[in-house]
């Protein structure tokens, strides 16, 4: 201590600028999502595998050309049920098409229902939803709508409108969504309604913002993560009632591939072959999987909380 | 509480009301109506005209339309005087034609010329008769029998033949046991009040759809029973289930001393409702043994690895469309010779049930184990845990008695749906393994257009899931203190 | 400054404690030394985000899961608490030895646990009560705590209560097995001021009953000036000042402590500005070299940006941890606000206000 210059001793005060130095760790929201979801090597091998899957569903039937009305092969017994090989990548089908032709196009159909579906859900859901939270006036009309119908097995309501409505996707479509919104309104609403009594909304509030820029600067936000989870919920939830409903035979009509159809007219095969049945079911597995543990991880990855650690 | 329980009851009672009322307007209105022969054998054997007739007295009866042929519109207009009309007198028919044609009917023409009256009911019509025919009281001037005007009219007590107990009987009713106890659920029974749904087209023609599902199913099955008689022999009749049957034969003379005896008989195999009730309690027993300790499990080992071995097993399940899951389950049972249909081995062989109920438990364990996961790691990180900690407790003990105490809340309020709902069965596993059950019946009925009964299984259905939200919300005041359904539903 | 004191109780020694943020690493604790001696009030003072809970809570093992103690010692009973590694070996120690209660008495209790049930479970884990014996003590312990009619209220749940009496229970569960050492974390911020001096009394009293030690932490010096004996003030994961209250009151050395003193808004006179400490506290993220105060502080010396200062004597009890109690620096007065300090003190008590008890 002896040592110390004397010079040392003499009084430096620091300007503001010093003083007001924070040095926590950079933070960026969306450079925070994707390190956290690409820190998952799970979640980037299920994520090419679904991009994998979406663009072999989109291009695949371009160049096949498949349709499941035109079975040039219907009367030549040598090509109906090839096992699978080099020619036939899935073997051939009861009319002597390729599975593999079948597959993708099926695949395509039921991806677009889900995804439709999922996207008509997620829009009217948010949208409404947000509305709900907010309106003390929607919210008493709202909550009895929804008693209505959340207390009404949802299944119910998908058979008997596909059932009344005749098939075909878009009809599915419409019976899909019809209800599921009425849940991802719900929920949003009761994000919303947690969200908007924070301090710092009624802070906000008190220093005159107008509703809708606390709902899209505020609100919206937060609920990214929350939008994610009920959309990597319900995509797949969507392709198992397509497949669900195509096998008990409300679903989609003869003259449409999906992969409910195809599961529900293979199944008497599972025995003698069992490829023509046990395929689409893993194909529509694997899309479940793949999109619900690519959508989880983004759920998990879009909320802030967990950028803490 | 009085009050809200009212009004919460009211609320049901509407909604239950809106749903059956919305599925009888789509279902009668935007279903071709040609689509119920699709599945009618007897309709495939007619042509022509009497294949016209046929349909038109058909949709009738389904209650689709009112008709009446040339026969019928004389008969109404003319009431005693309809000979001439009915034998073809040409004035007196357009006279009767005219009549129908005012009332906003449509005539049109067989084939053979003659004309007949067609009204399509609009959706008012369509629910005002279903509305007004869904509850029917018995009473003493019900039977209308002009073979036999001697006939009692009267209430009376005797006794239950198979236990002695005393029950209320009735002459004049349509059944003859209006009221009366045995050892089976719900143990007092009646017959005064019943709801009628129509019957069932085209399976089990002709049958009430409440009986379909009720009845047992299989061969009869004949039980040694005394009779009023004093005849004692082995029979499958039901005595209690008689109702009022206007031309008695010597058989039921021998055995009943009045015209009830029109019975049901006793299965050799359970009701759907039944069957879906035994294989859904087994499996939800089993589903919660399994999940709520699995869901314990996992959130005390946050973030360990039986933590993400159960999530991986969640996000699978929740993941794998559920028609998948069921026929790998089922391929999988076949390896341990287990039958991949239920109807194979039957009802008396434990093997059929092992598969159904394995899976239907495992289906219910992820959402059991996800949410009881998450609600105690919700729980866990509230203020009252670092306080429990701080009081020295352990982990475990925190666990059990803290954090368990809150995160079952919301689980309980879900037990009454799961138990109730148990007899709607399980759609896509009862269709895979082909059990007879009441999940099976709803794709079988939608399937063959078997209207009624998709208004019966929707009626029930609703029914059922509205009264068990509203009994899982009772159950919420007993575990949760600070809910008491005075104050507008709790907060 | 561990000069040897009697009854020491706790003492800690060069302790560190350090969280991972962010794959980034933040020293929360930056080597603190300090004693406890048996029976005094001791009042850890300091802004939010100075280390004050970290600090304490290293004494029960309740550290958050992202942070770790990395050095240092604690001593208590013989046995060095820094040590500890399991929960079986704290949960001796929680609850039995050394008690806290936190800020937030509406959610500290279990809302679908009975009080009563709250208040036996730790008599019965502690000390191995049969329930009928716990129960009779949970009465009694209700009614030391000022709750009438205990009997009646011990199948009672907490949303039946108010704040007060909440804090009430909390304060009865942490006493229940008669602990050494209380560890009060801000017990009264949460509650009206009105029921804020009720509490404080409550603690002062009980706490000459049973004898234990109270740790207070802090950042209303009214609460300080009125309840304690010894008075530590914390800034940026470090002790800088150390001293009895009227030390620390009226004799403070470190310009932290006397911009502390100059805003307590108690203090303020009428027309004058209230005074307020510029800029911010440093980032715990990144080393911090000389004193951590400089930036901030009107009176920094160049050596403050260069070196950390050491603590000096003040007197046998009081000490300071900065540049300016060096013979060489140069002679500087604190604030008119600290000088005057006494004065208005006084006035203020003499006005009555609810710190006039003392």
């Amino acid at each position: 201590m002896t040592e110390l210059n004397k010079d040392l001793f003499e009084l430096q005060i620091a300007d503001d600028s010093q003083s007001e130095h924070i040095a926590s760790p950079q933070y960026s929201y969306w450079r925070s999502v994707f390190r956290k979801f690409f820190s998952s090597k799970l979640a980037i091998f299920m994520m090419v595998l679904s991009l994998l899957v979406i663009l072999l569903s989109i291009f695949q039937p371009m160049f096949s050309g498949y349709n499941p009305n035109v079975t040039p092969n219907i009367n030549r017994p040598e090509m109906k049920y090839i096992r699978p090989n080099s020619t036939y990548w899935f073997g051939t089908d009861d009319v002597g098409n390729s599975l593999f032709d079948a597959v993708w196009k099926g695949t395509g159909t039921s991806l677009f229902i889900s995804f439709m579906a999922t996207f008509i859900t997620t829009t009217l859901g948010v949208i409404i939803g947000m509305w709900w939270g907010f309106s003390k006036r929607v919210d008493a009309v709202m909550i009895e709508v929804y008693n209505i119908v959340s207390n009404i097995p949802a299944t119910l309501i998908a058979m008997i409108l596909a059932y009344a409505l005749g098939a075909g996707p878009w009809q599915l479509i419409f019976a899909l969504s019809v209800t599921s919104w009425v849940s991802t309104a719900y929920f949003i609403r009761v994000q919303v309604m947690i969200i908007r009594d924070r301090e710092y909304n009624l802070a906000s509030r008190c220093l005159g913002t107008p509703t809708w820029k606390i709902i899209t600067h505020n609100i919206l936000p937060y609920l990214i993560s929350v939008i994610m989870t009920s959309i990597s919920r319900d995509v797949p939830s969507f392709i198992s009632y397509e497949v669900f409903l195509s096998y008990i035979g409300v679903g989609l009509g003869q003259q449409h591939a999906s992969l409910g159809r195809m599961i529900q007219q293979y199944s008497p095969y599972m025995t003698s072959t069992p490829y023509l049945f046990w395929i689409p079911v893993a194909i529509s597995a694997l899309i479940s999987v793949s999109l619900y543990i690519v959508g989880q991880t983004l759920a998990d990855a879009s909320d802030p909380r967990t950028h803490m650690v | 509480m009085k009050r809200y329980v009212l009004t919460r009851i009211l609320k049901s009672i509407l909604s239950i009301f809106a749903v059956v009322s919305i599925v009888i307007v789509m279902i009668y209105t935007m279903i071709p109506s040609d689509k119920v022969f699709d599945n009618d054998a007897g309709a495939k054997k007619m042509k022509g005209d009497q294949l016209v007739t046929y349909k038109m007295r058909k949709l009738k009866e389904l209650g689709y339309q009112d008709y009446a042929s040339i026969n019928e519109m004389c008969i109404a207009t003319f009431g005693d005087n309809a000979k001439a009309c009915s034998d073809g007198d040409e004035a007196a028919r357009s006279q009767a034609v005219d009549k129908y044609a005012s009332k906003g009917y449509a005539i049109n023409t067989l084939k053979s010329g003659e004309p007949y009256a067609v009204h399509k009911y609009r959706w008012y019509e369509l629910l005002g008769r279903f509305y007004s025919k869904l509850l029917v009281i018995d009473n003493v001037n019900a039977i209308k029998d002009e073979e036999n005007p001697d006939l009692e009219r009267k209430y009376y007590w005797g006794k239950n033949p198979y236990n002695g107990t005393p029950a209320l009987l009735c002459s004049g009713c349509t059944y003859k046991y209006q009221l009366y106890f045995d050892g089976s659920f719900p143990f007092i029974h009646q017959n005064k009040f019943r709801l009628d749904f129509g019957t069932s087209f085209p399976t089990s023609q002709g049958v009430p759809t409440l009986q379909v599902i009720n009845e047992g199913q299989g061969p009869n099955k004949k039980v040694e029973q005394n009779f009023e008689t004093g005849l004692t022999e082995q029979s499958a009749l039901i005595q209690t289930s008689c109702q009022y049957k206007f031309k008695t034969d010597h058989l039921d003379e021998k055995r009943f001393n009045d015209h009830y005896a029109s019975c049901l008989s006793y299965h050799e195999s359970p009701s759907m409702v039944q069957t879906s009730y035994t294989l859904g309690l087994i499996a939800l027993v089993i589903a919660y043994a399994m999940g709520i300790p699995l869901g314990i499990l996992m959130a005390q080992n946050k973030d360990k690895l039986v933590d993400k071995v159960g999530i991986a097993y969640i996000n699978l399940l929740i993941a794998v469309p559920s028609l998948a899951f069921i026929f790998f389950m089922r391929s999988i049972g076949t390896l341990f010779g287990l039958p991949d249909k239920f109807p194979q081995l039957g009802f008396n062989d434990i093997r059929s049930y092992i598969m159904p109920v394995l899976i239907l438990a495992l289906l219910q364990t992820p959402s059991l184990m996800m949410w009881l996961r998450r609600y105690m790691i919700d729980q866990s990180n509230a203020d009252y845990v670092k306080f429990a900690r701080a009081k020295g407790l352990s982990q475990g003990e925190i666990f059990r008695s803290h954090i368990l105490k809150n995160a079952i809340i919301p689980i309980v309020n879900g037990i009454p749906a799961s138990i109730i709902l148990c007899i709607s069965g399980a759609l896509i596993t009862e269709s895979a393994f082909a059990v007879p059950g009441m999940g099976k019946m709803l794709p079988d009925a939608i399937k063959t257009t078997n209207n009624n009964m998709v208004i019966t299984l929707v009626f029930i259905f609703t029914t059922l899931s509205i009264l068990s939200v509203l009994i899982g919300d009772i159950l919420m005041t007993v575990v949760d203190p600070r809910i008491s359904l005075t104050e507008k539903g709790g907060k | 400054m561990s000069e040897d004191k009697k009854n020491l109780i706790l003492s800690v020694k060069d302790l560190e404690v350090k969280f991972k943020v962010r794959d980034k690493v933040l020293t929360a604790i930056r080597r603190i030394s300090m004693d406890f001696e048996e029976g005094k009030v001791v009042a850890i003072v300091g802004e939010s985000g100075s280390g004050k809970s970290v600090f304490t809570k290293t004494f029960t093992g309740m550290l958050e899961i992202n942070g770790t103690v990395t050095n240092g010692e604690i001593w208590f009973e013989g046995k060095d608490l820094a040590k500890i590694k399991n929960d079986k070996e704290w949960e001796q120690i929680r609850g039995k030895k050394i008690a806290t209660v936190f800020q937030d008495p509406m959610t500290s209790l279990n809302p679908v646990k009975t009080i009563g049930d709250q208040i036996s479970e730790v008599i019965i884990k502690h000390q191995g009560k049969s329930k009928a014996e716990a129960k009779k003590m949970a009465i009694e312990m209700m009614g030391r705590v000022g709750i009438r009619e205990p009997e009646k209220r011990y199948n009672e749940y907490p949303f039946m209560y108010s704040g007060g009496m909440r804090q009430r229970i909390v304060i009865a569960i942490a006493l229940a097995c008669r602990p050494r050492i209380l560890i009060c974390d801000e017990p009264t911020t949460a509650l009206d001021v009105t029921i804020q001096a009720q509490i404080i009394r409550l603690i002062k009293d009980l706490s000459q009953e049973y004898g234990f030690t109270t740790i207070y932490i802090t950042h209303d010096l009214g609460v300080v000036a009125n309840v304690a004996d010894v008075v530590a003030v914390m800034y940026a994961g470090q002790i800088i000042e150390y001293g009895n209250v009227n030390e620390i009151f009226y004799d403070s050395r470190h310009p932290y402590t006397w911009g502390l003193l100059s805003s307590l808004p108690q203090l303020g006179e009428k027309g004058e500005n209230l005074f307020a400490i510029r800029g911010t506290p440093p980032s715990l993220f990144e080393e911090i070299k000389g004193d951590a105060f400089a930036p901030r502080s009107n009176y920094a010396l160049k050596i403050d940006y260069e070196q950390e200062p050491p603590f000096f004597k003040v007197s046998d009890t009081h000490f300071a941890k900065t540049w300016l109690m060096d013979p060489r620096a140069p002679k500087v007065e604190p604030p008119a606000a600290v000088r005057e300090l006494h004065e208005r003190m006084l006035a203020l008590t003499s006005k009555g206000g609810i710190y006039g008890e003392r």
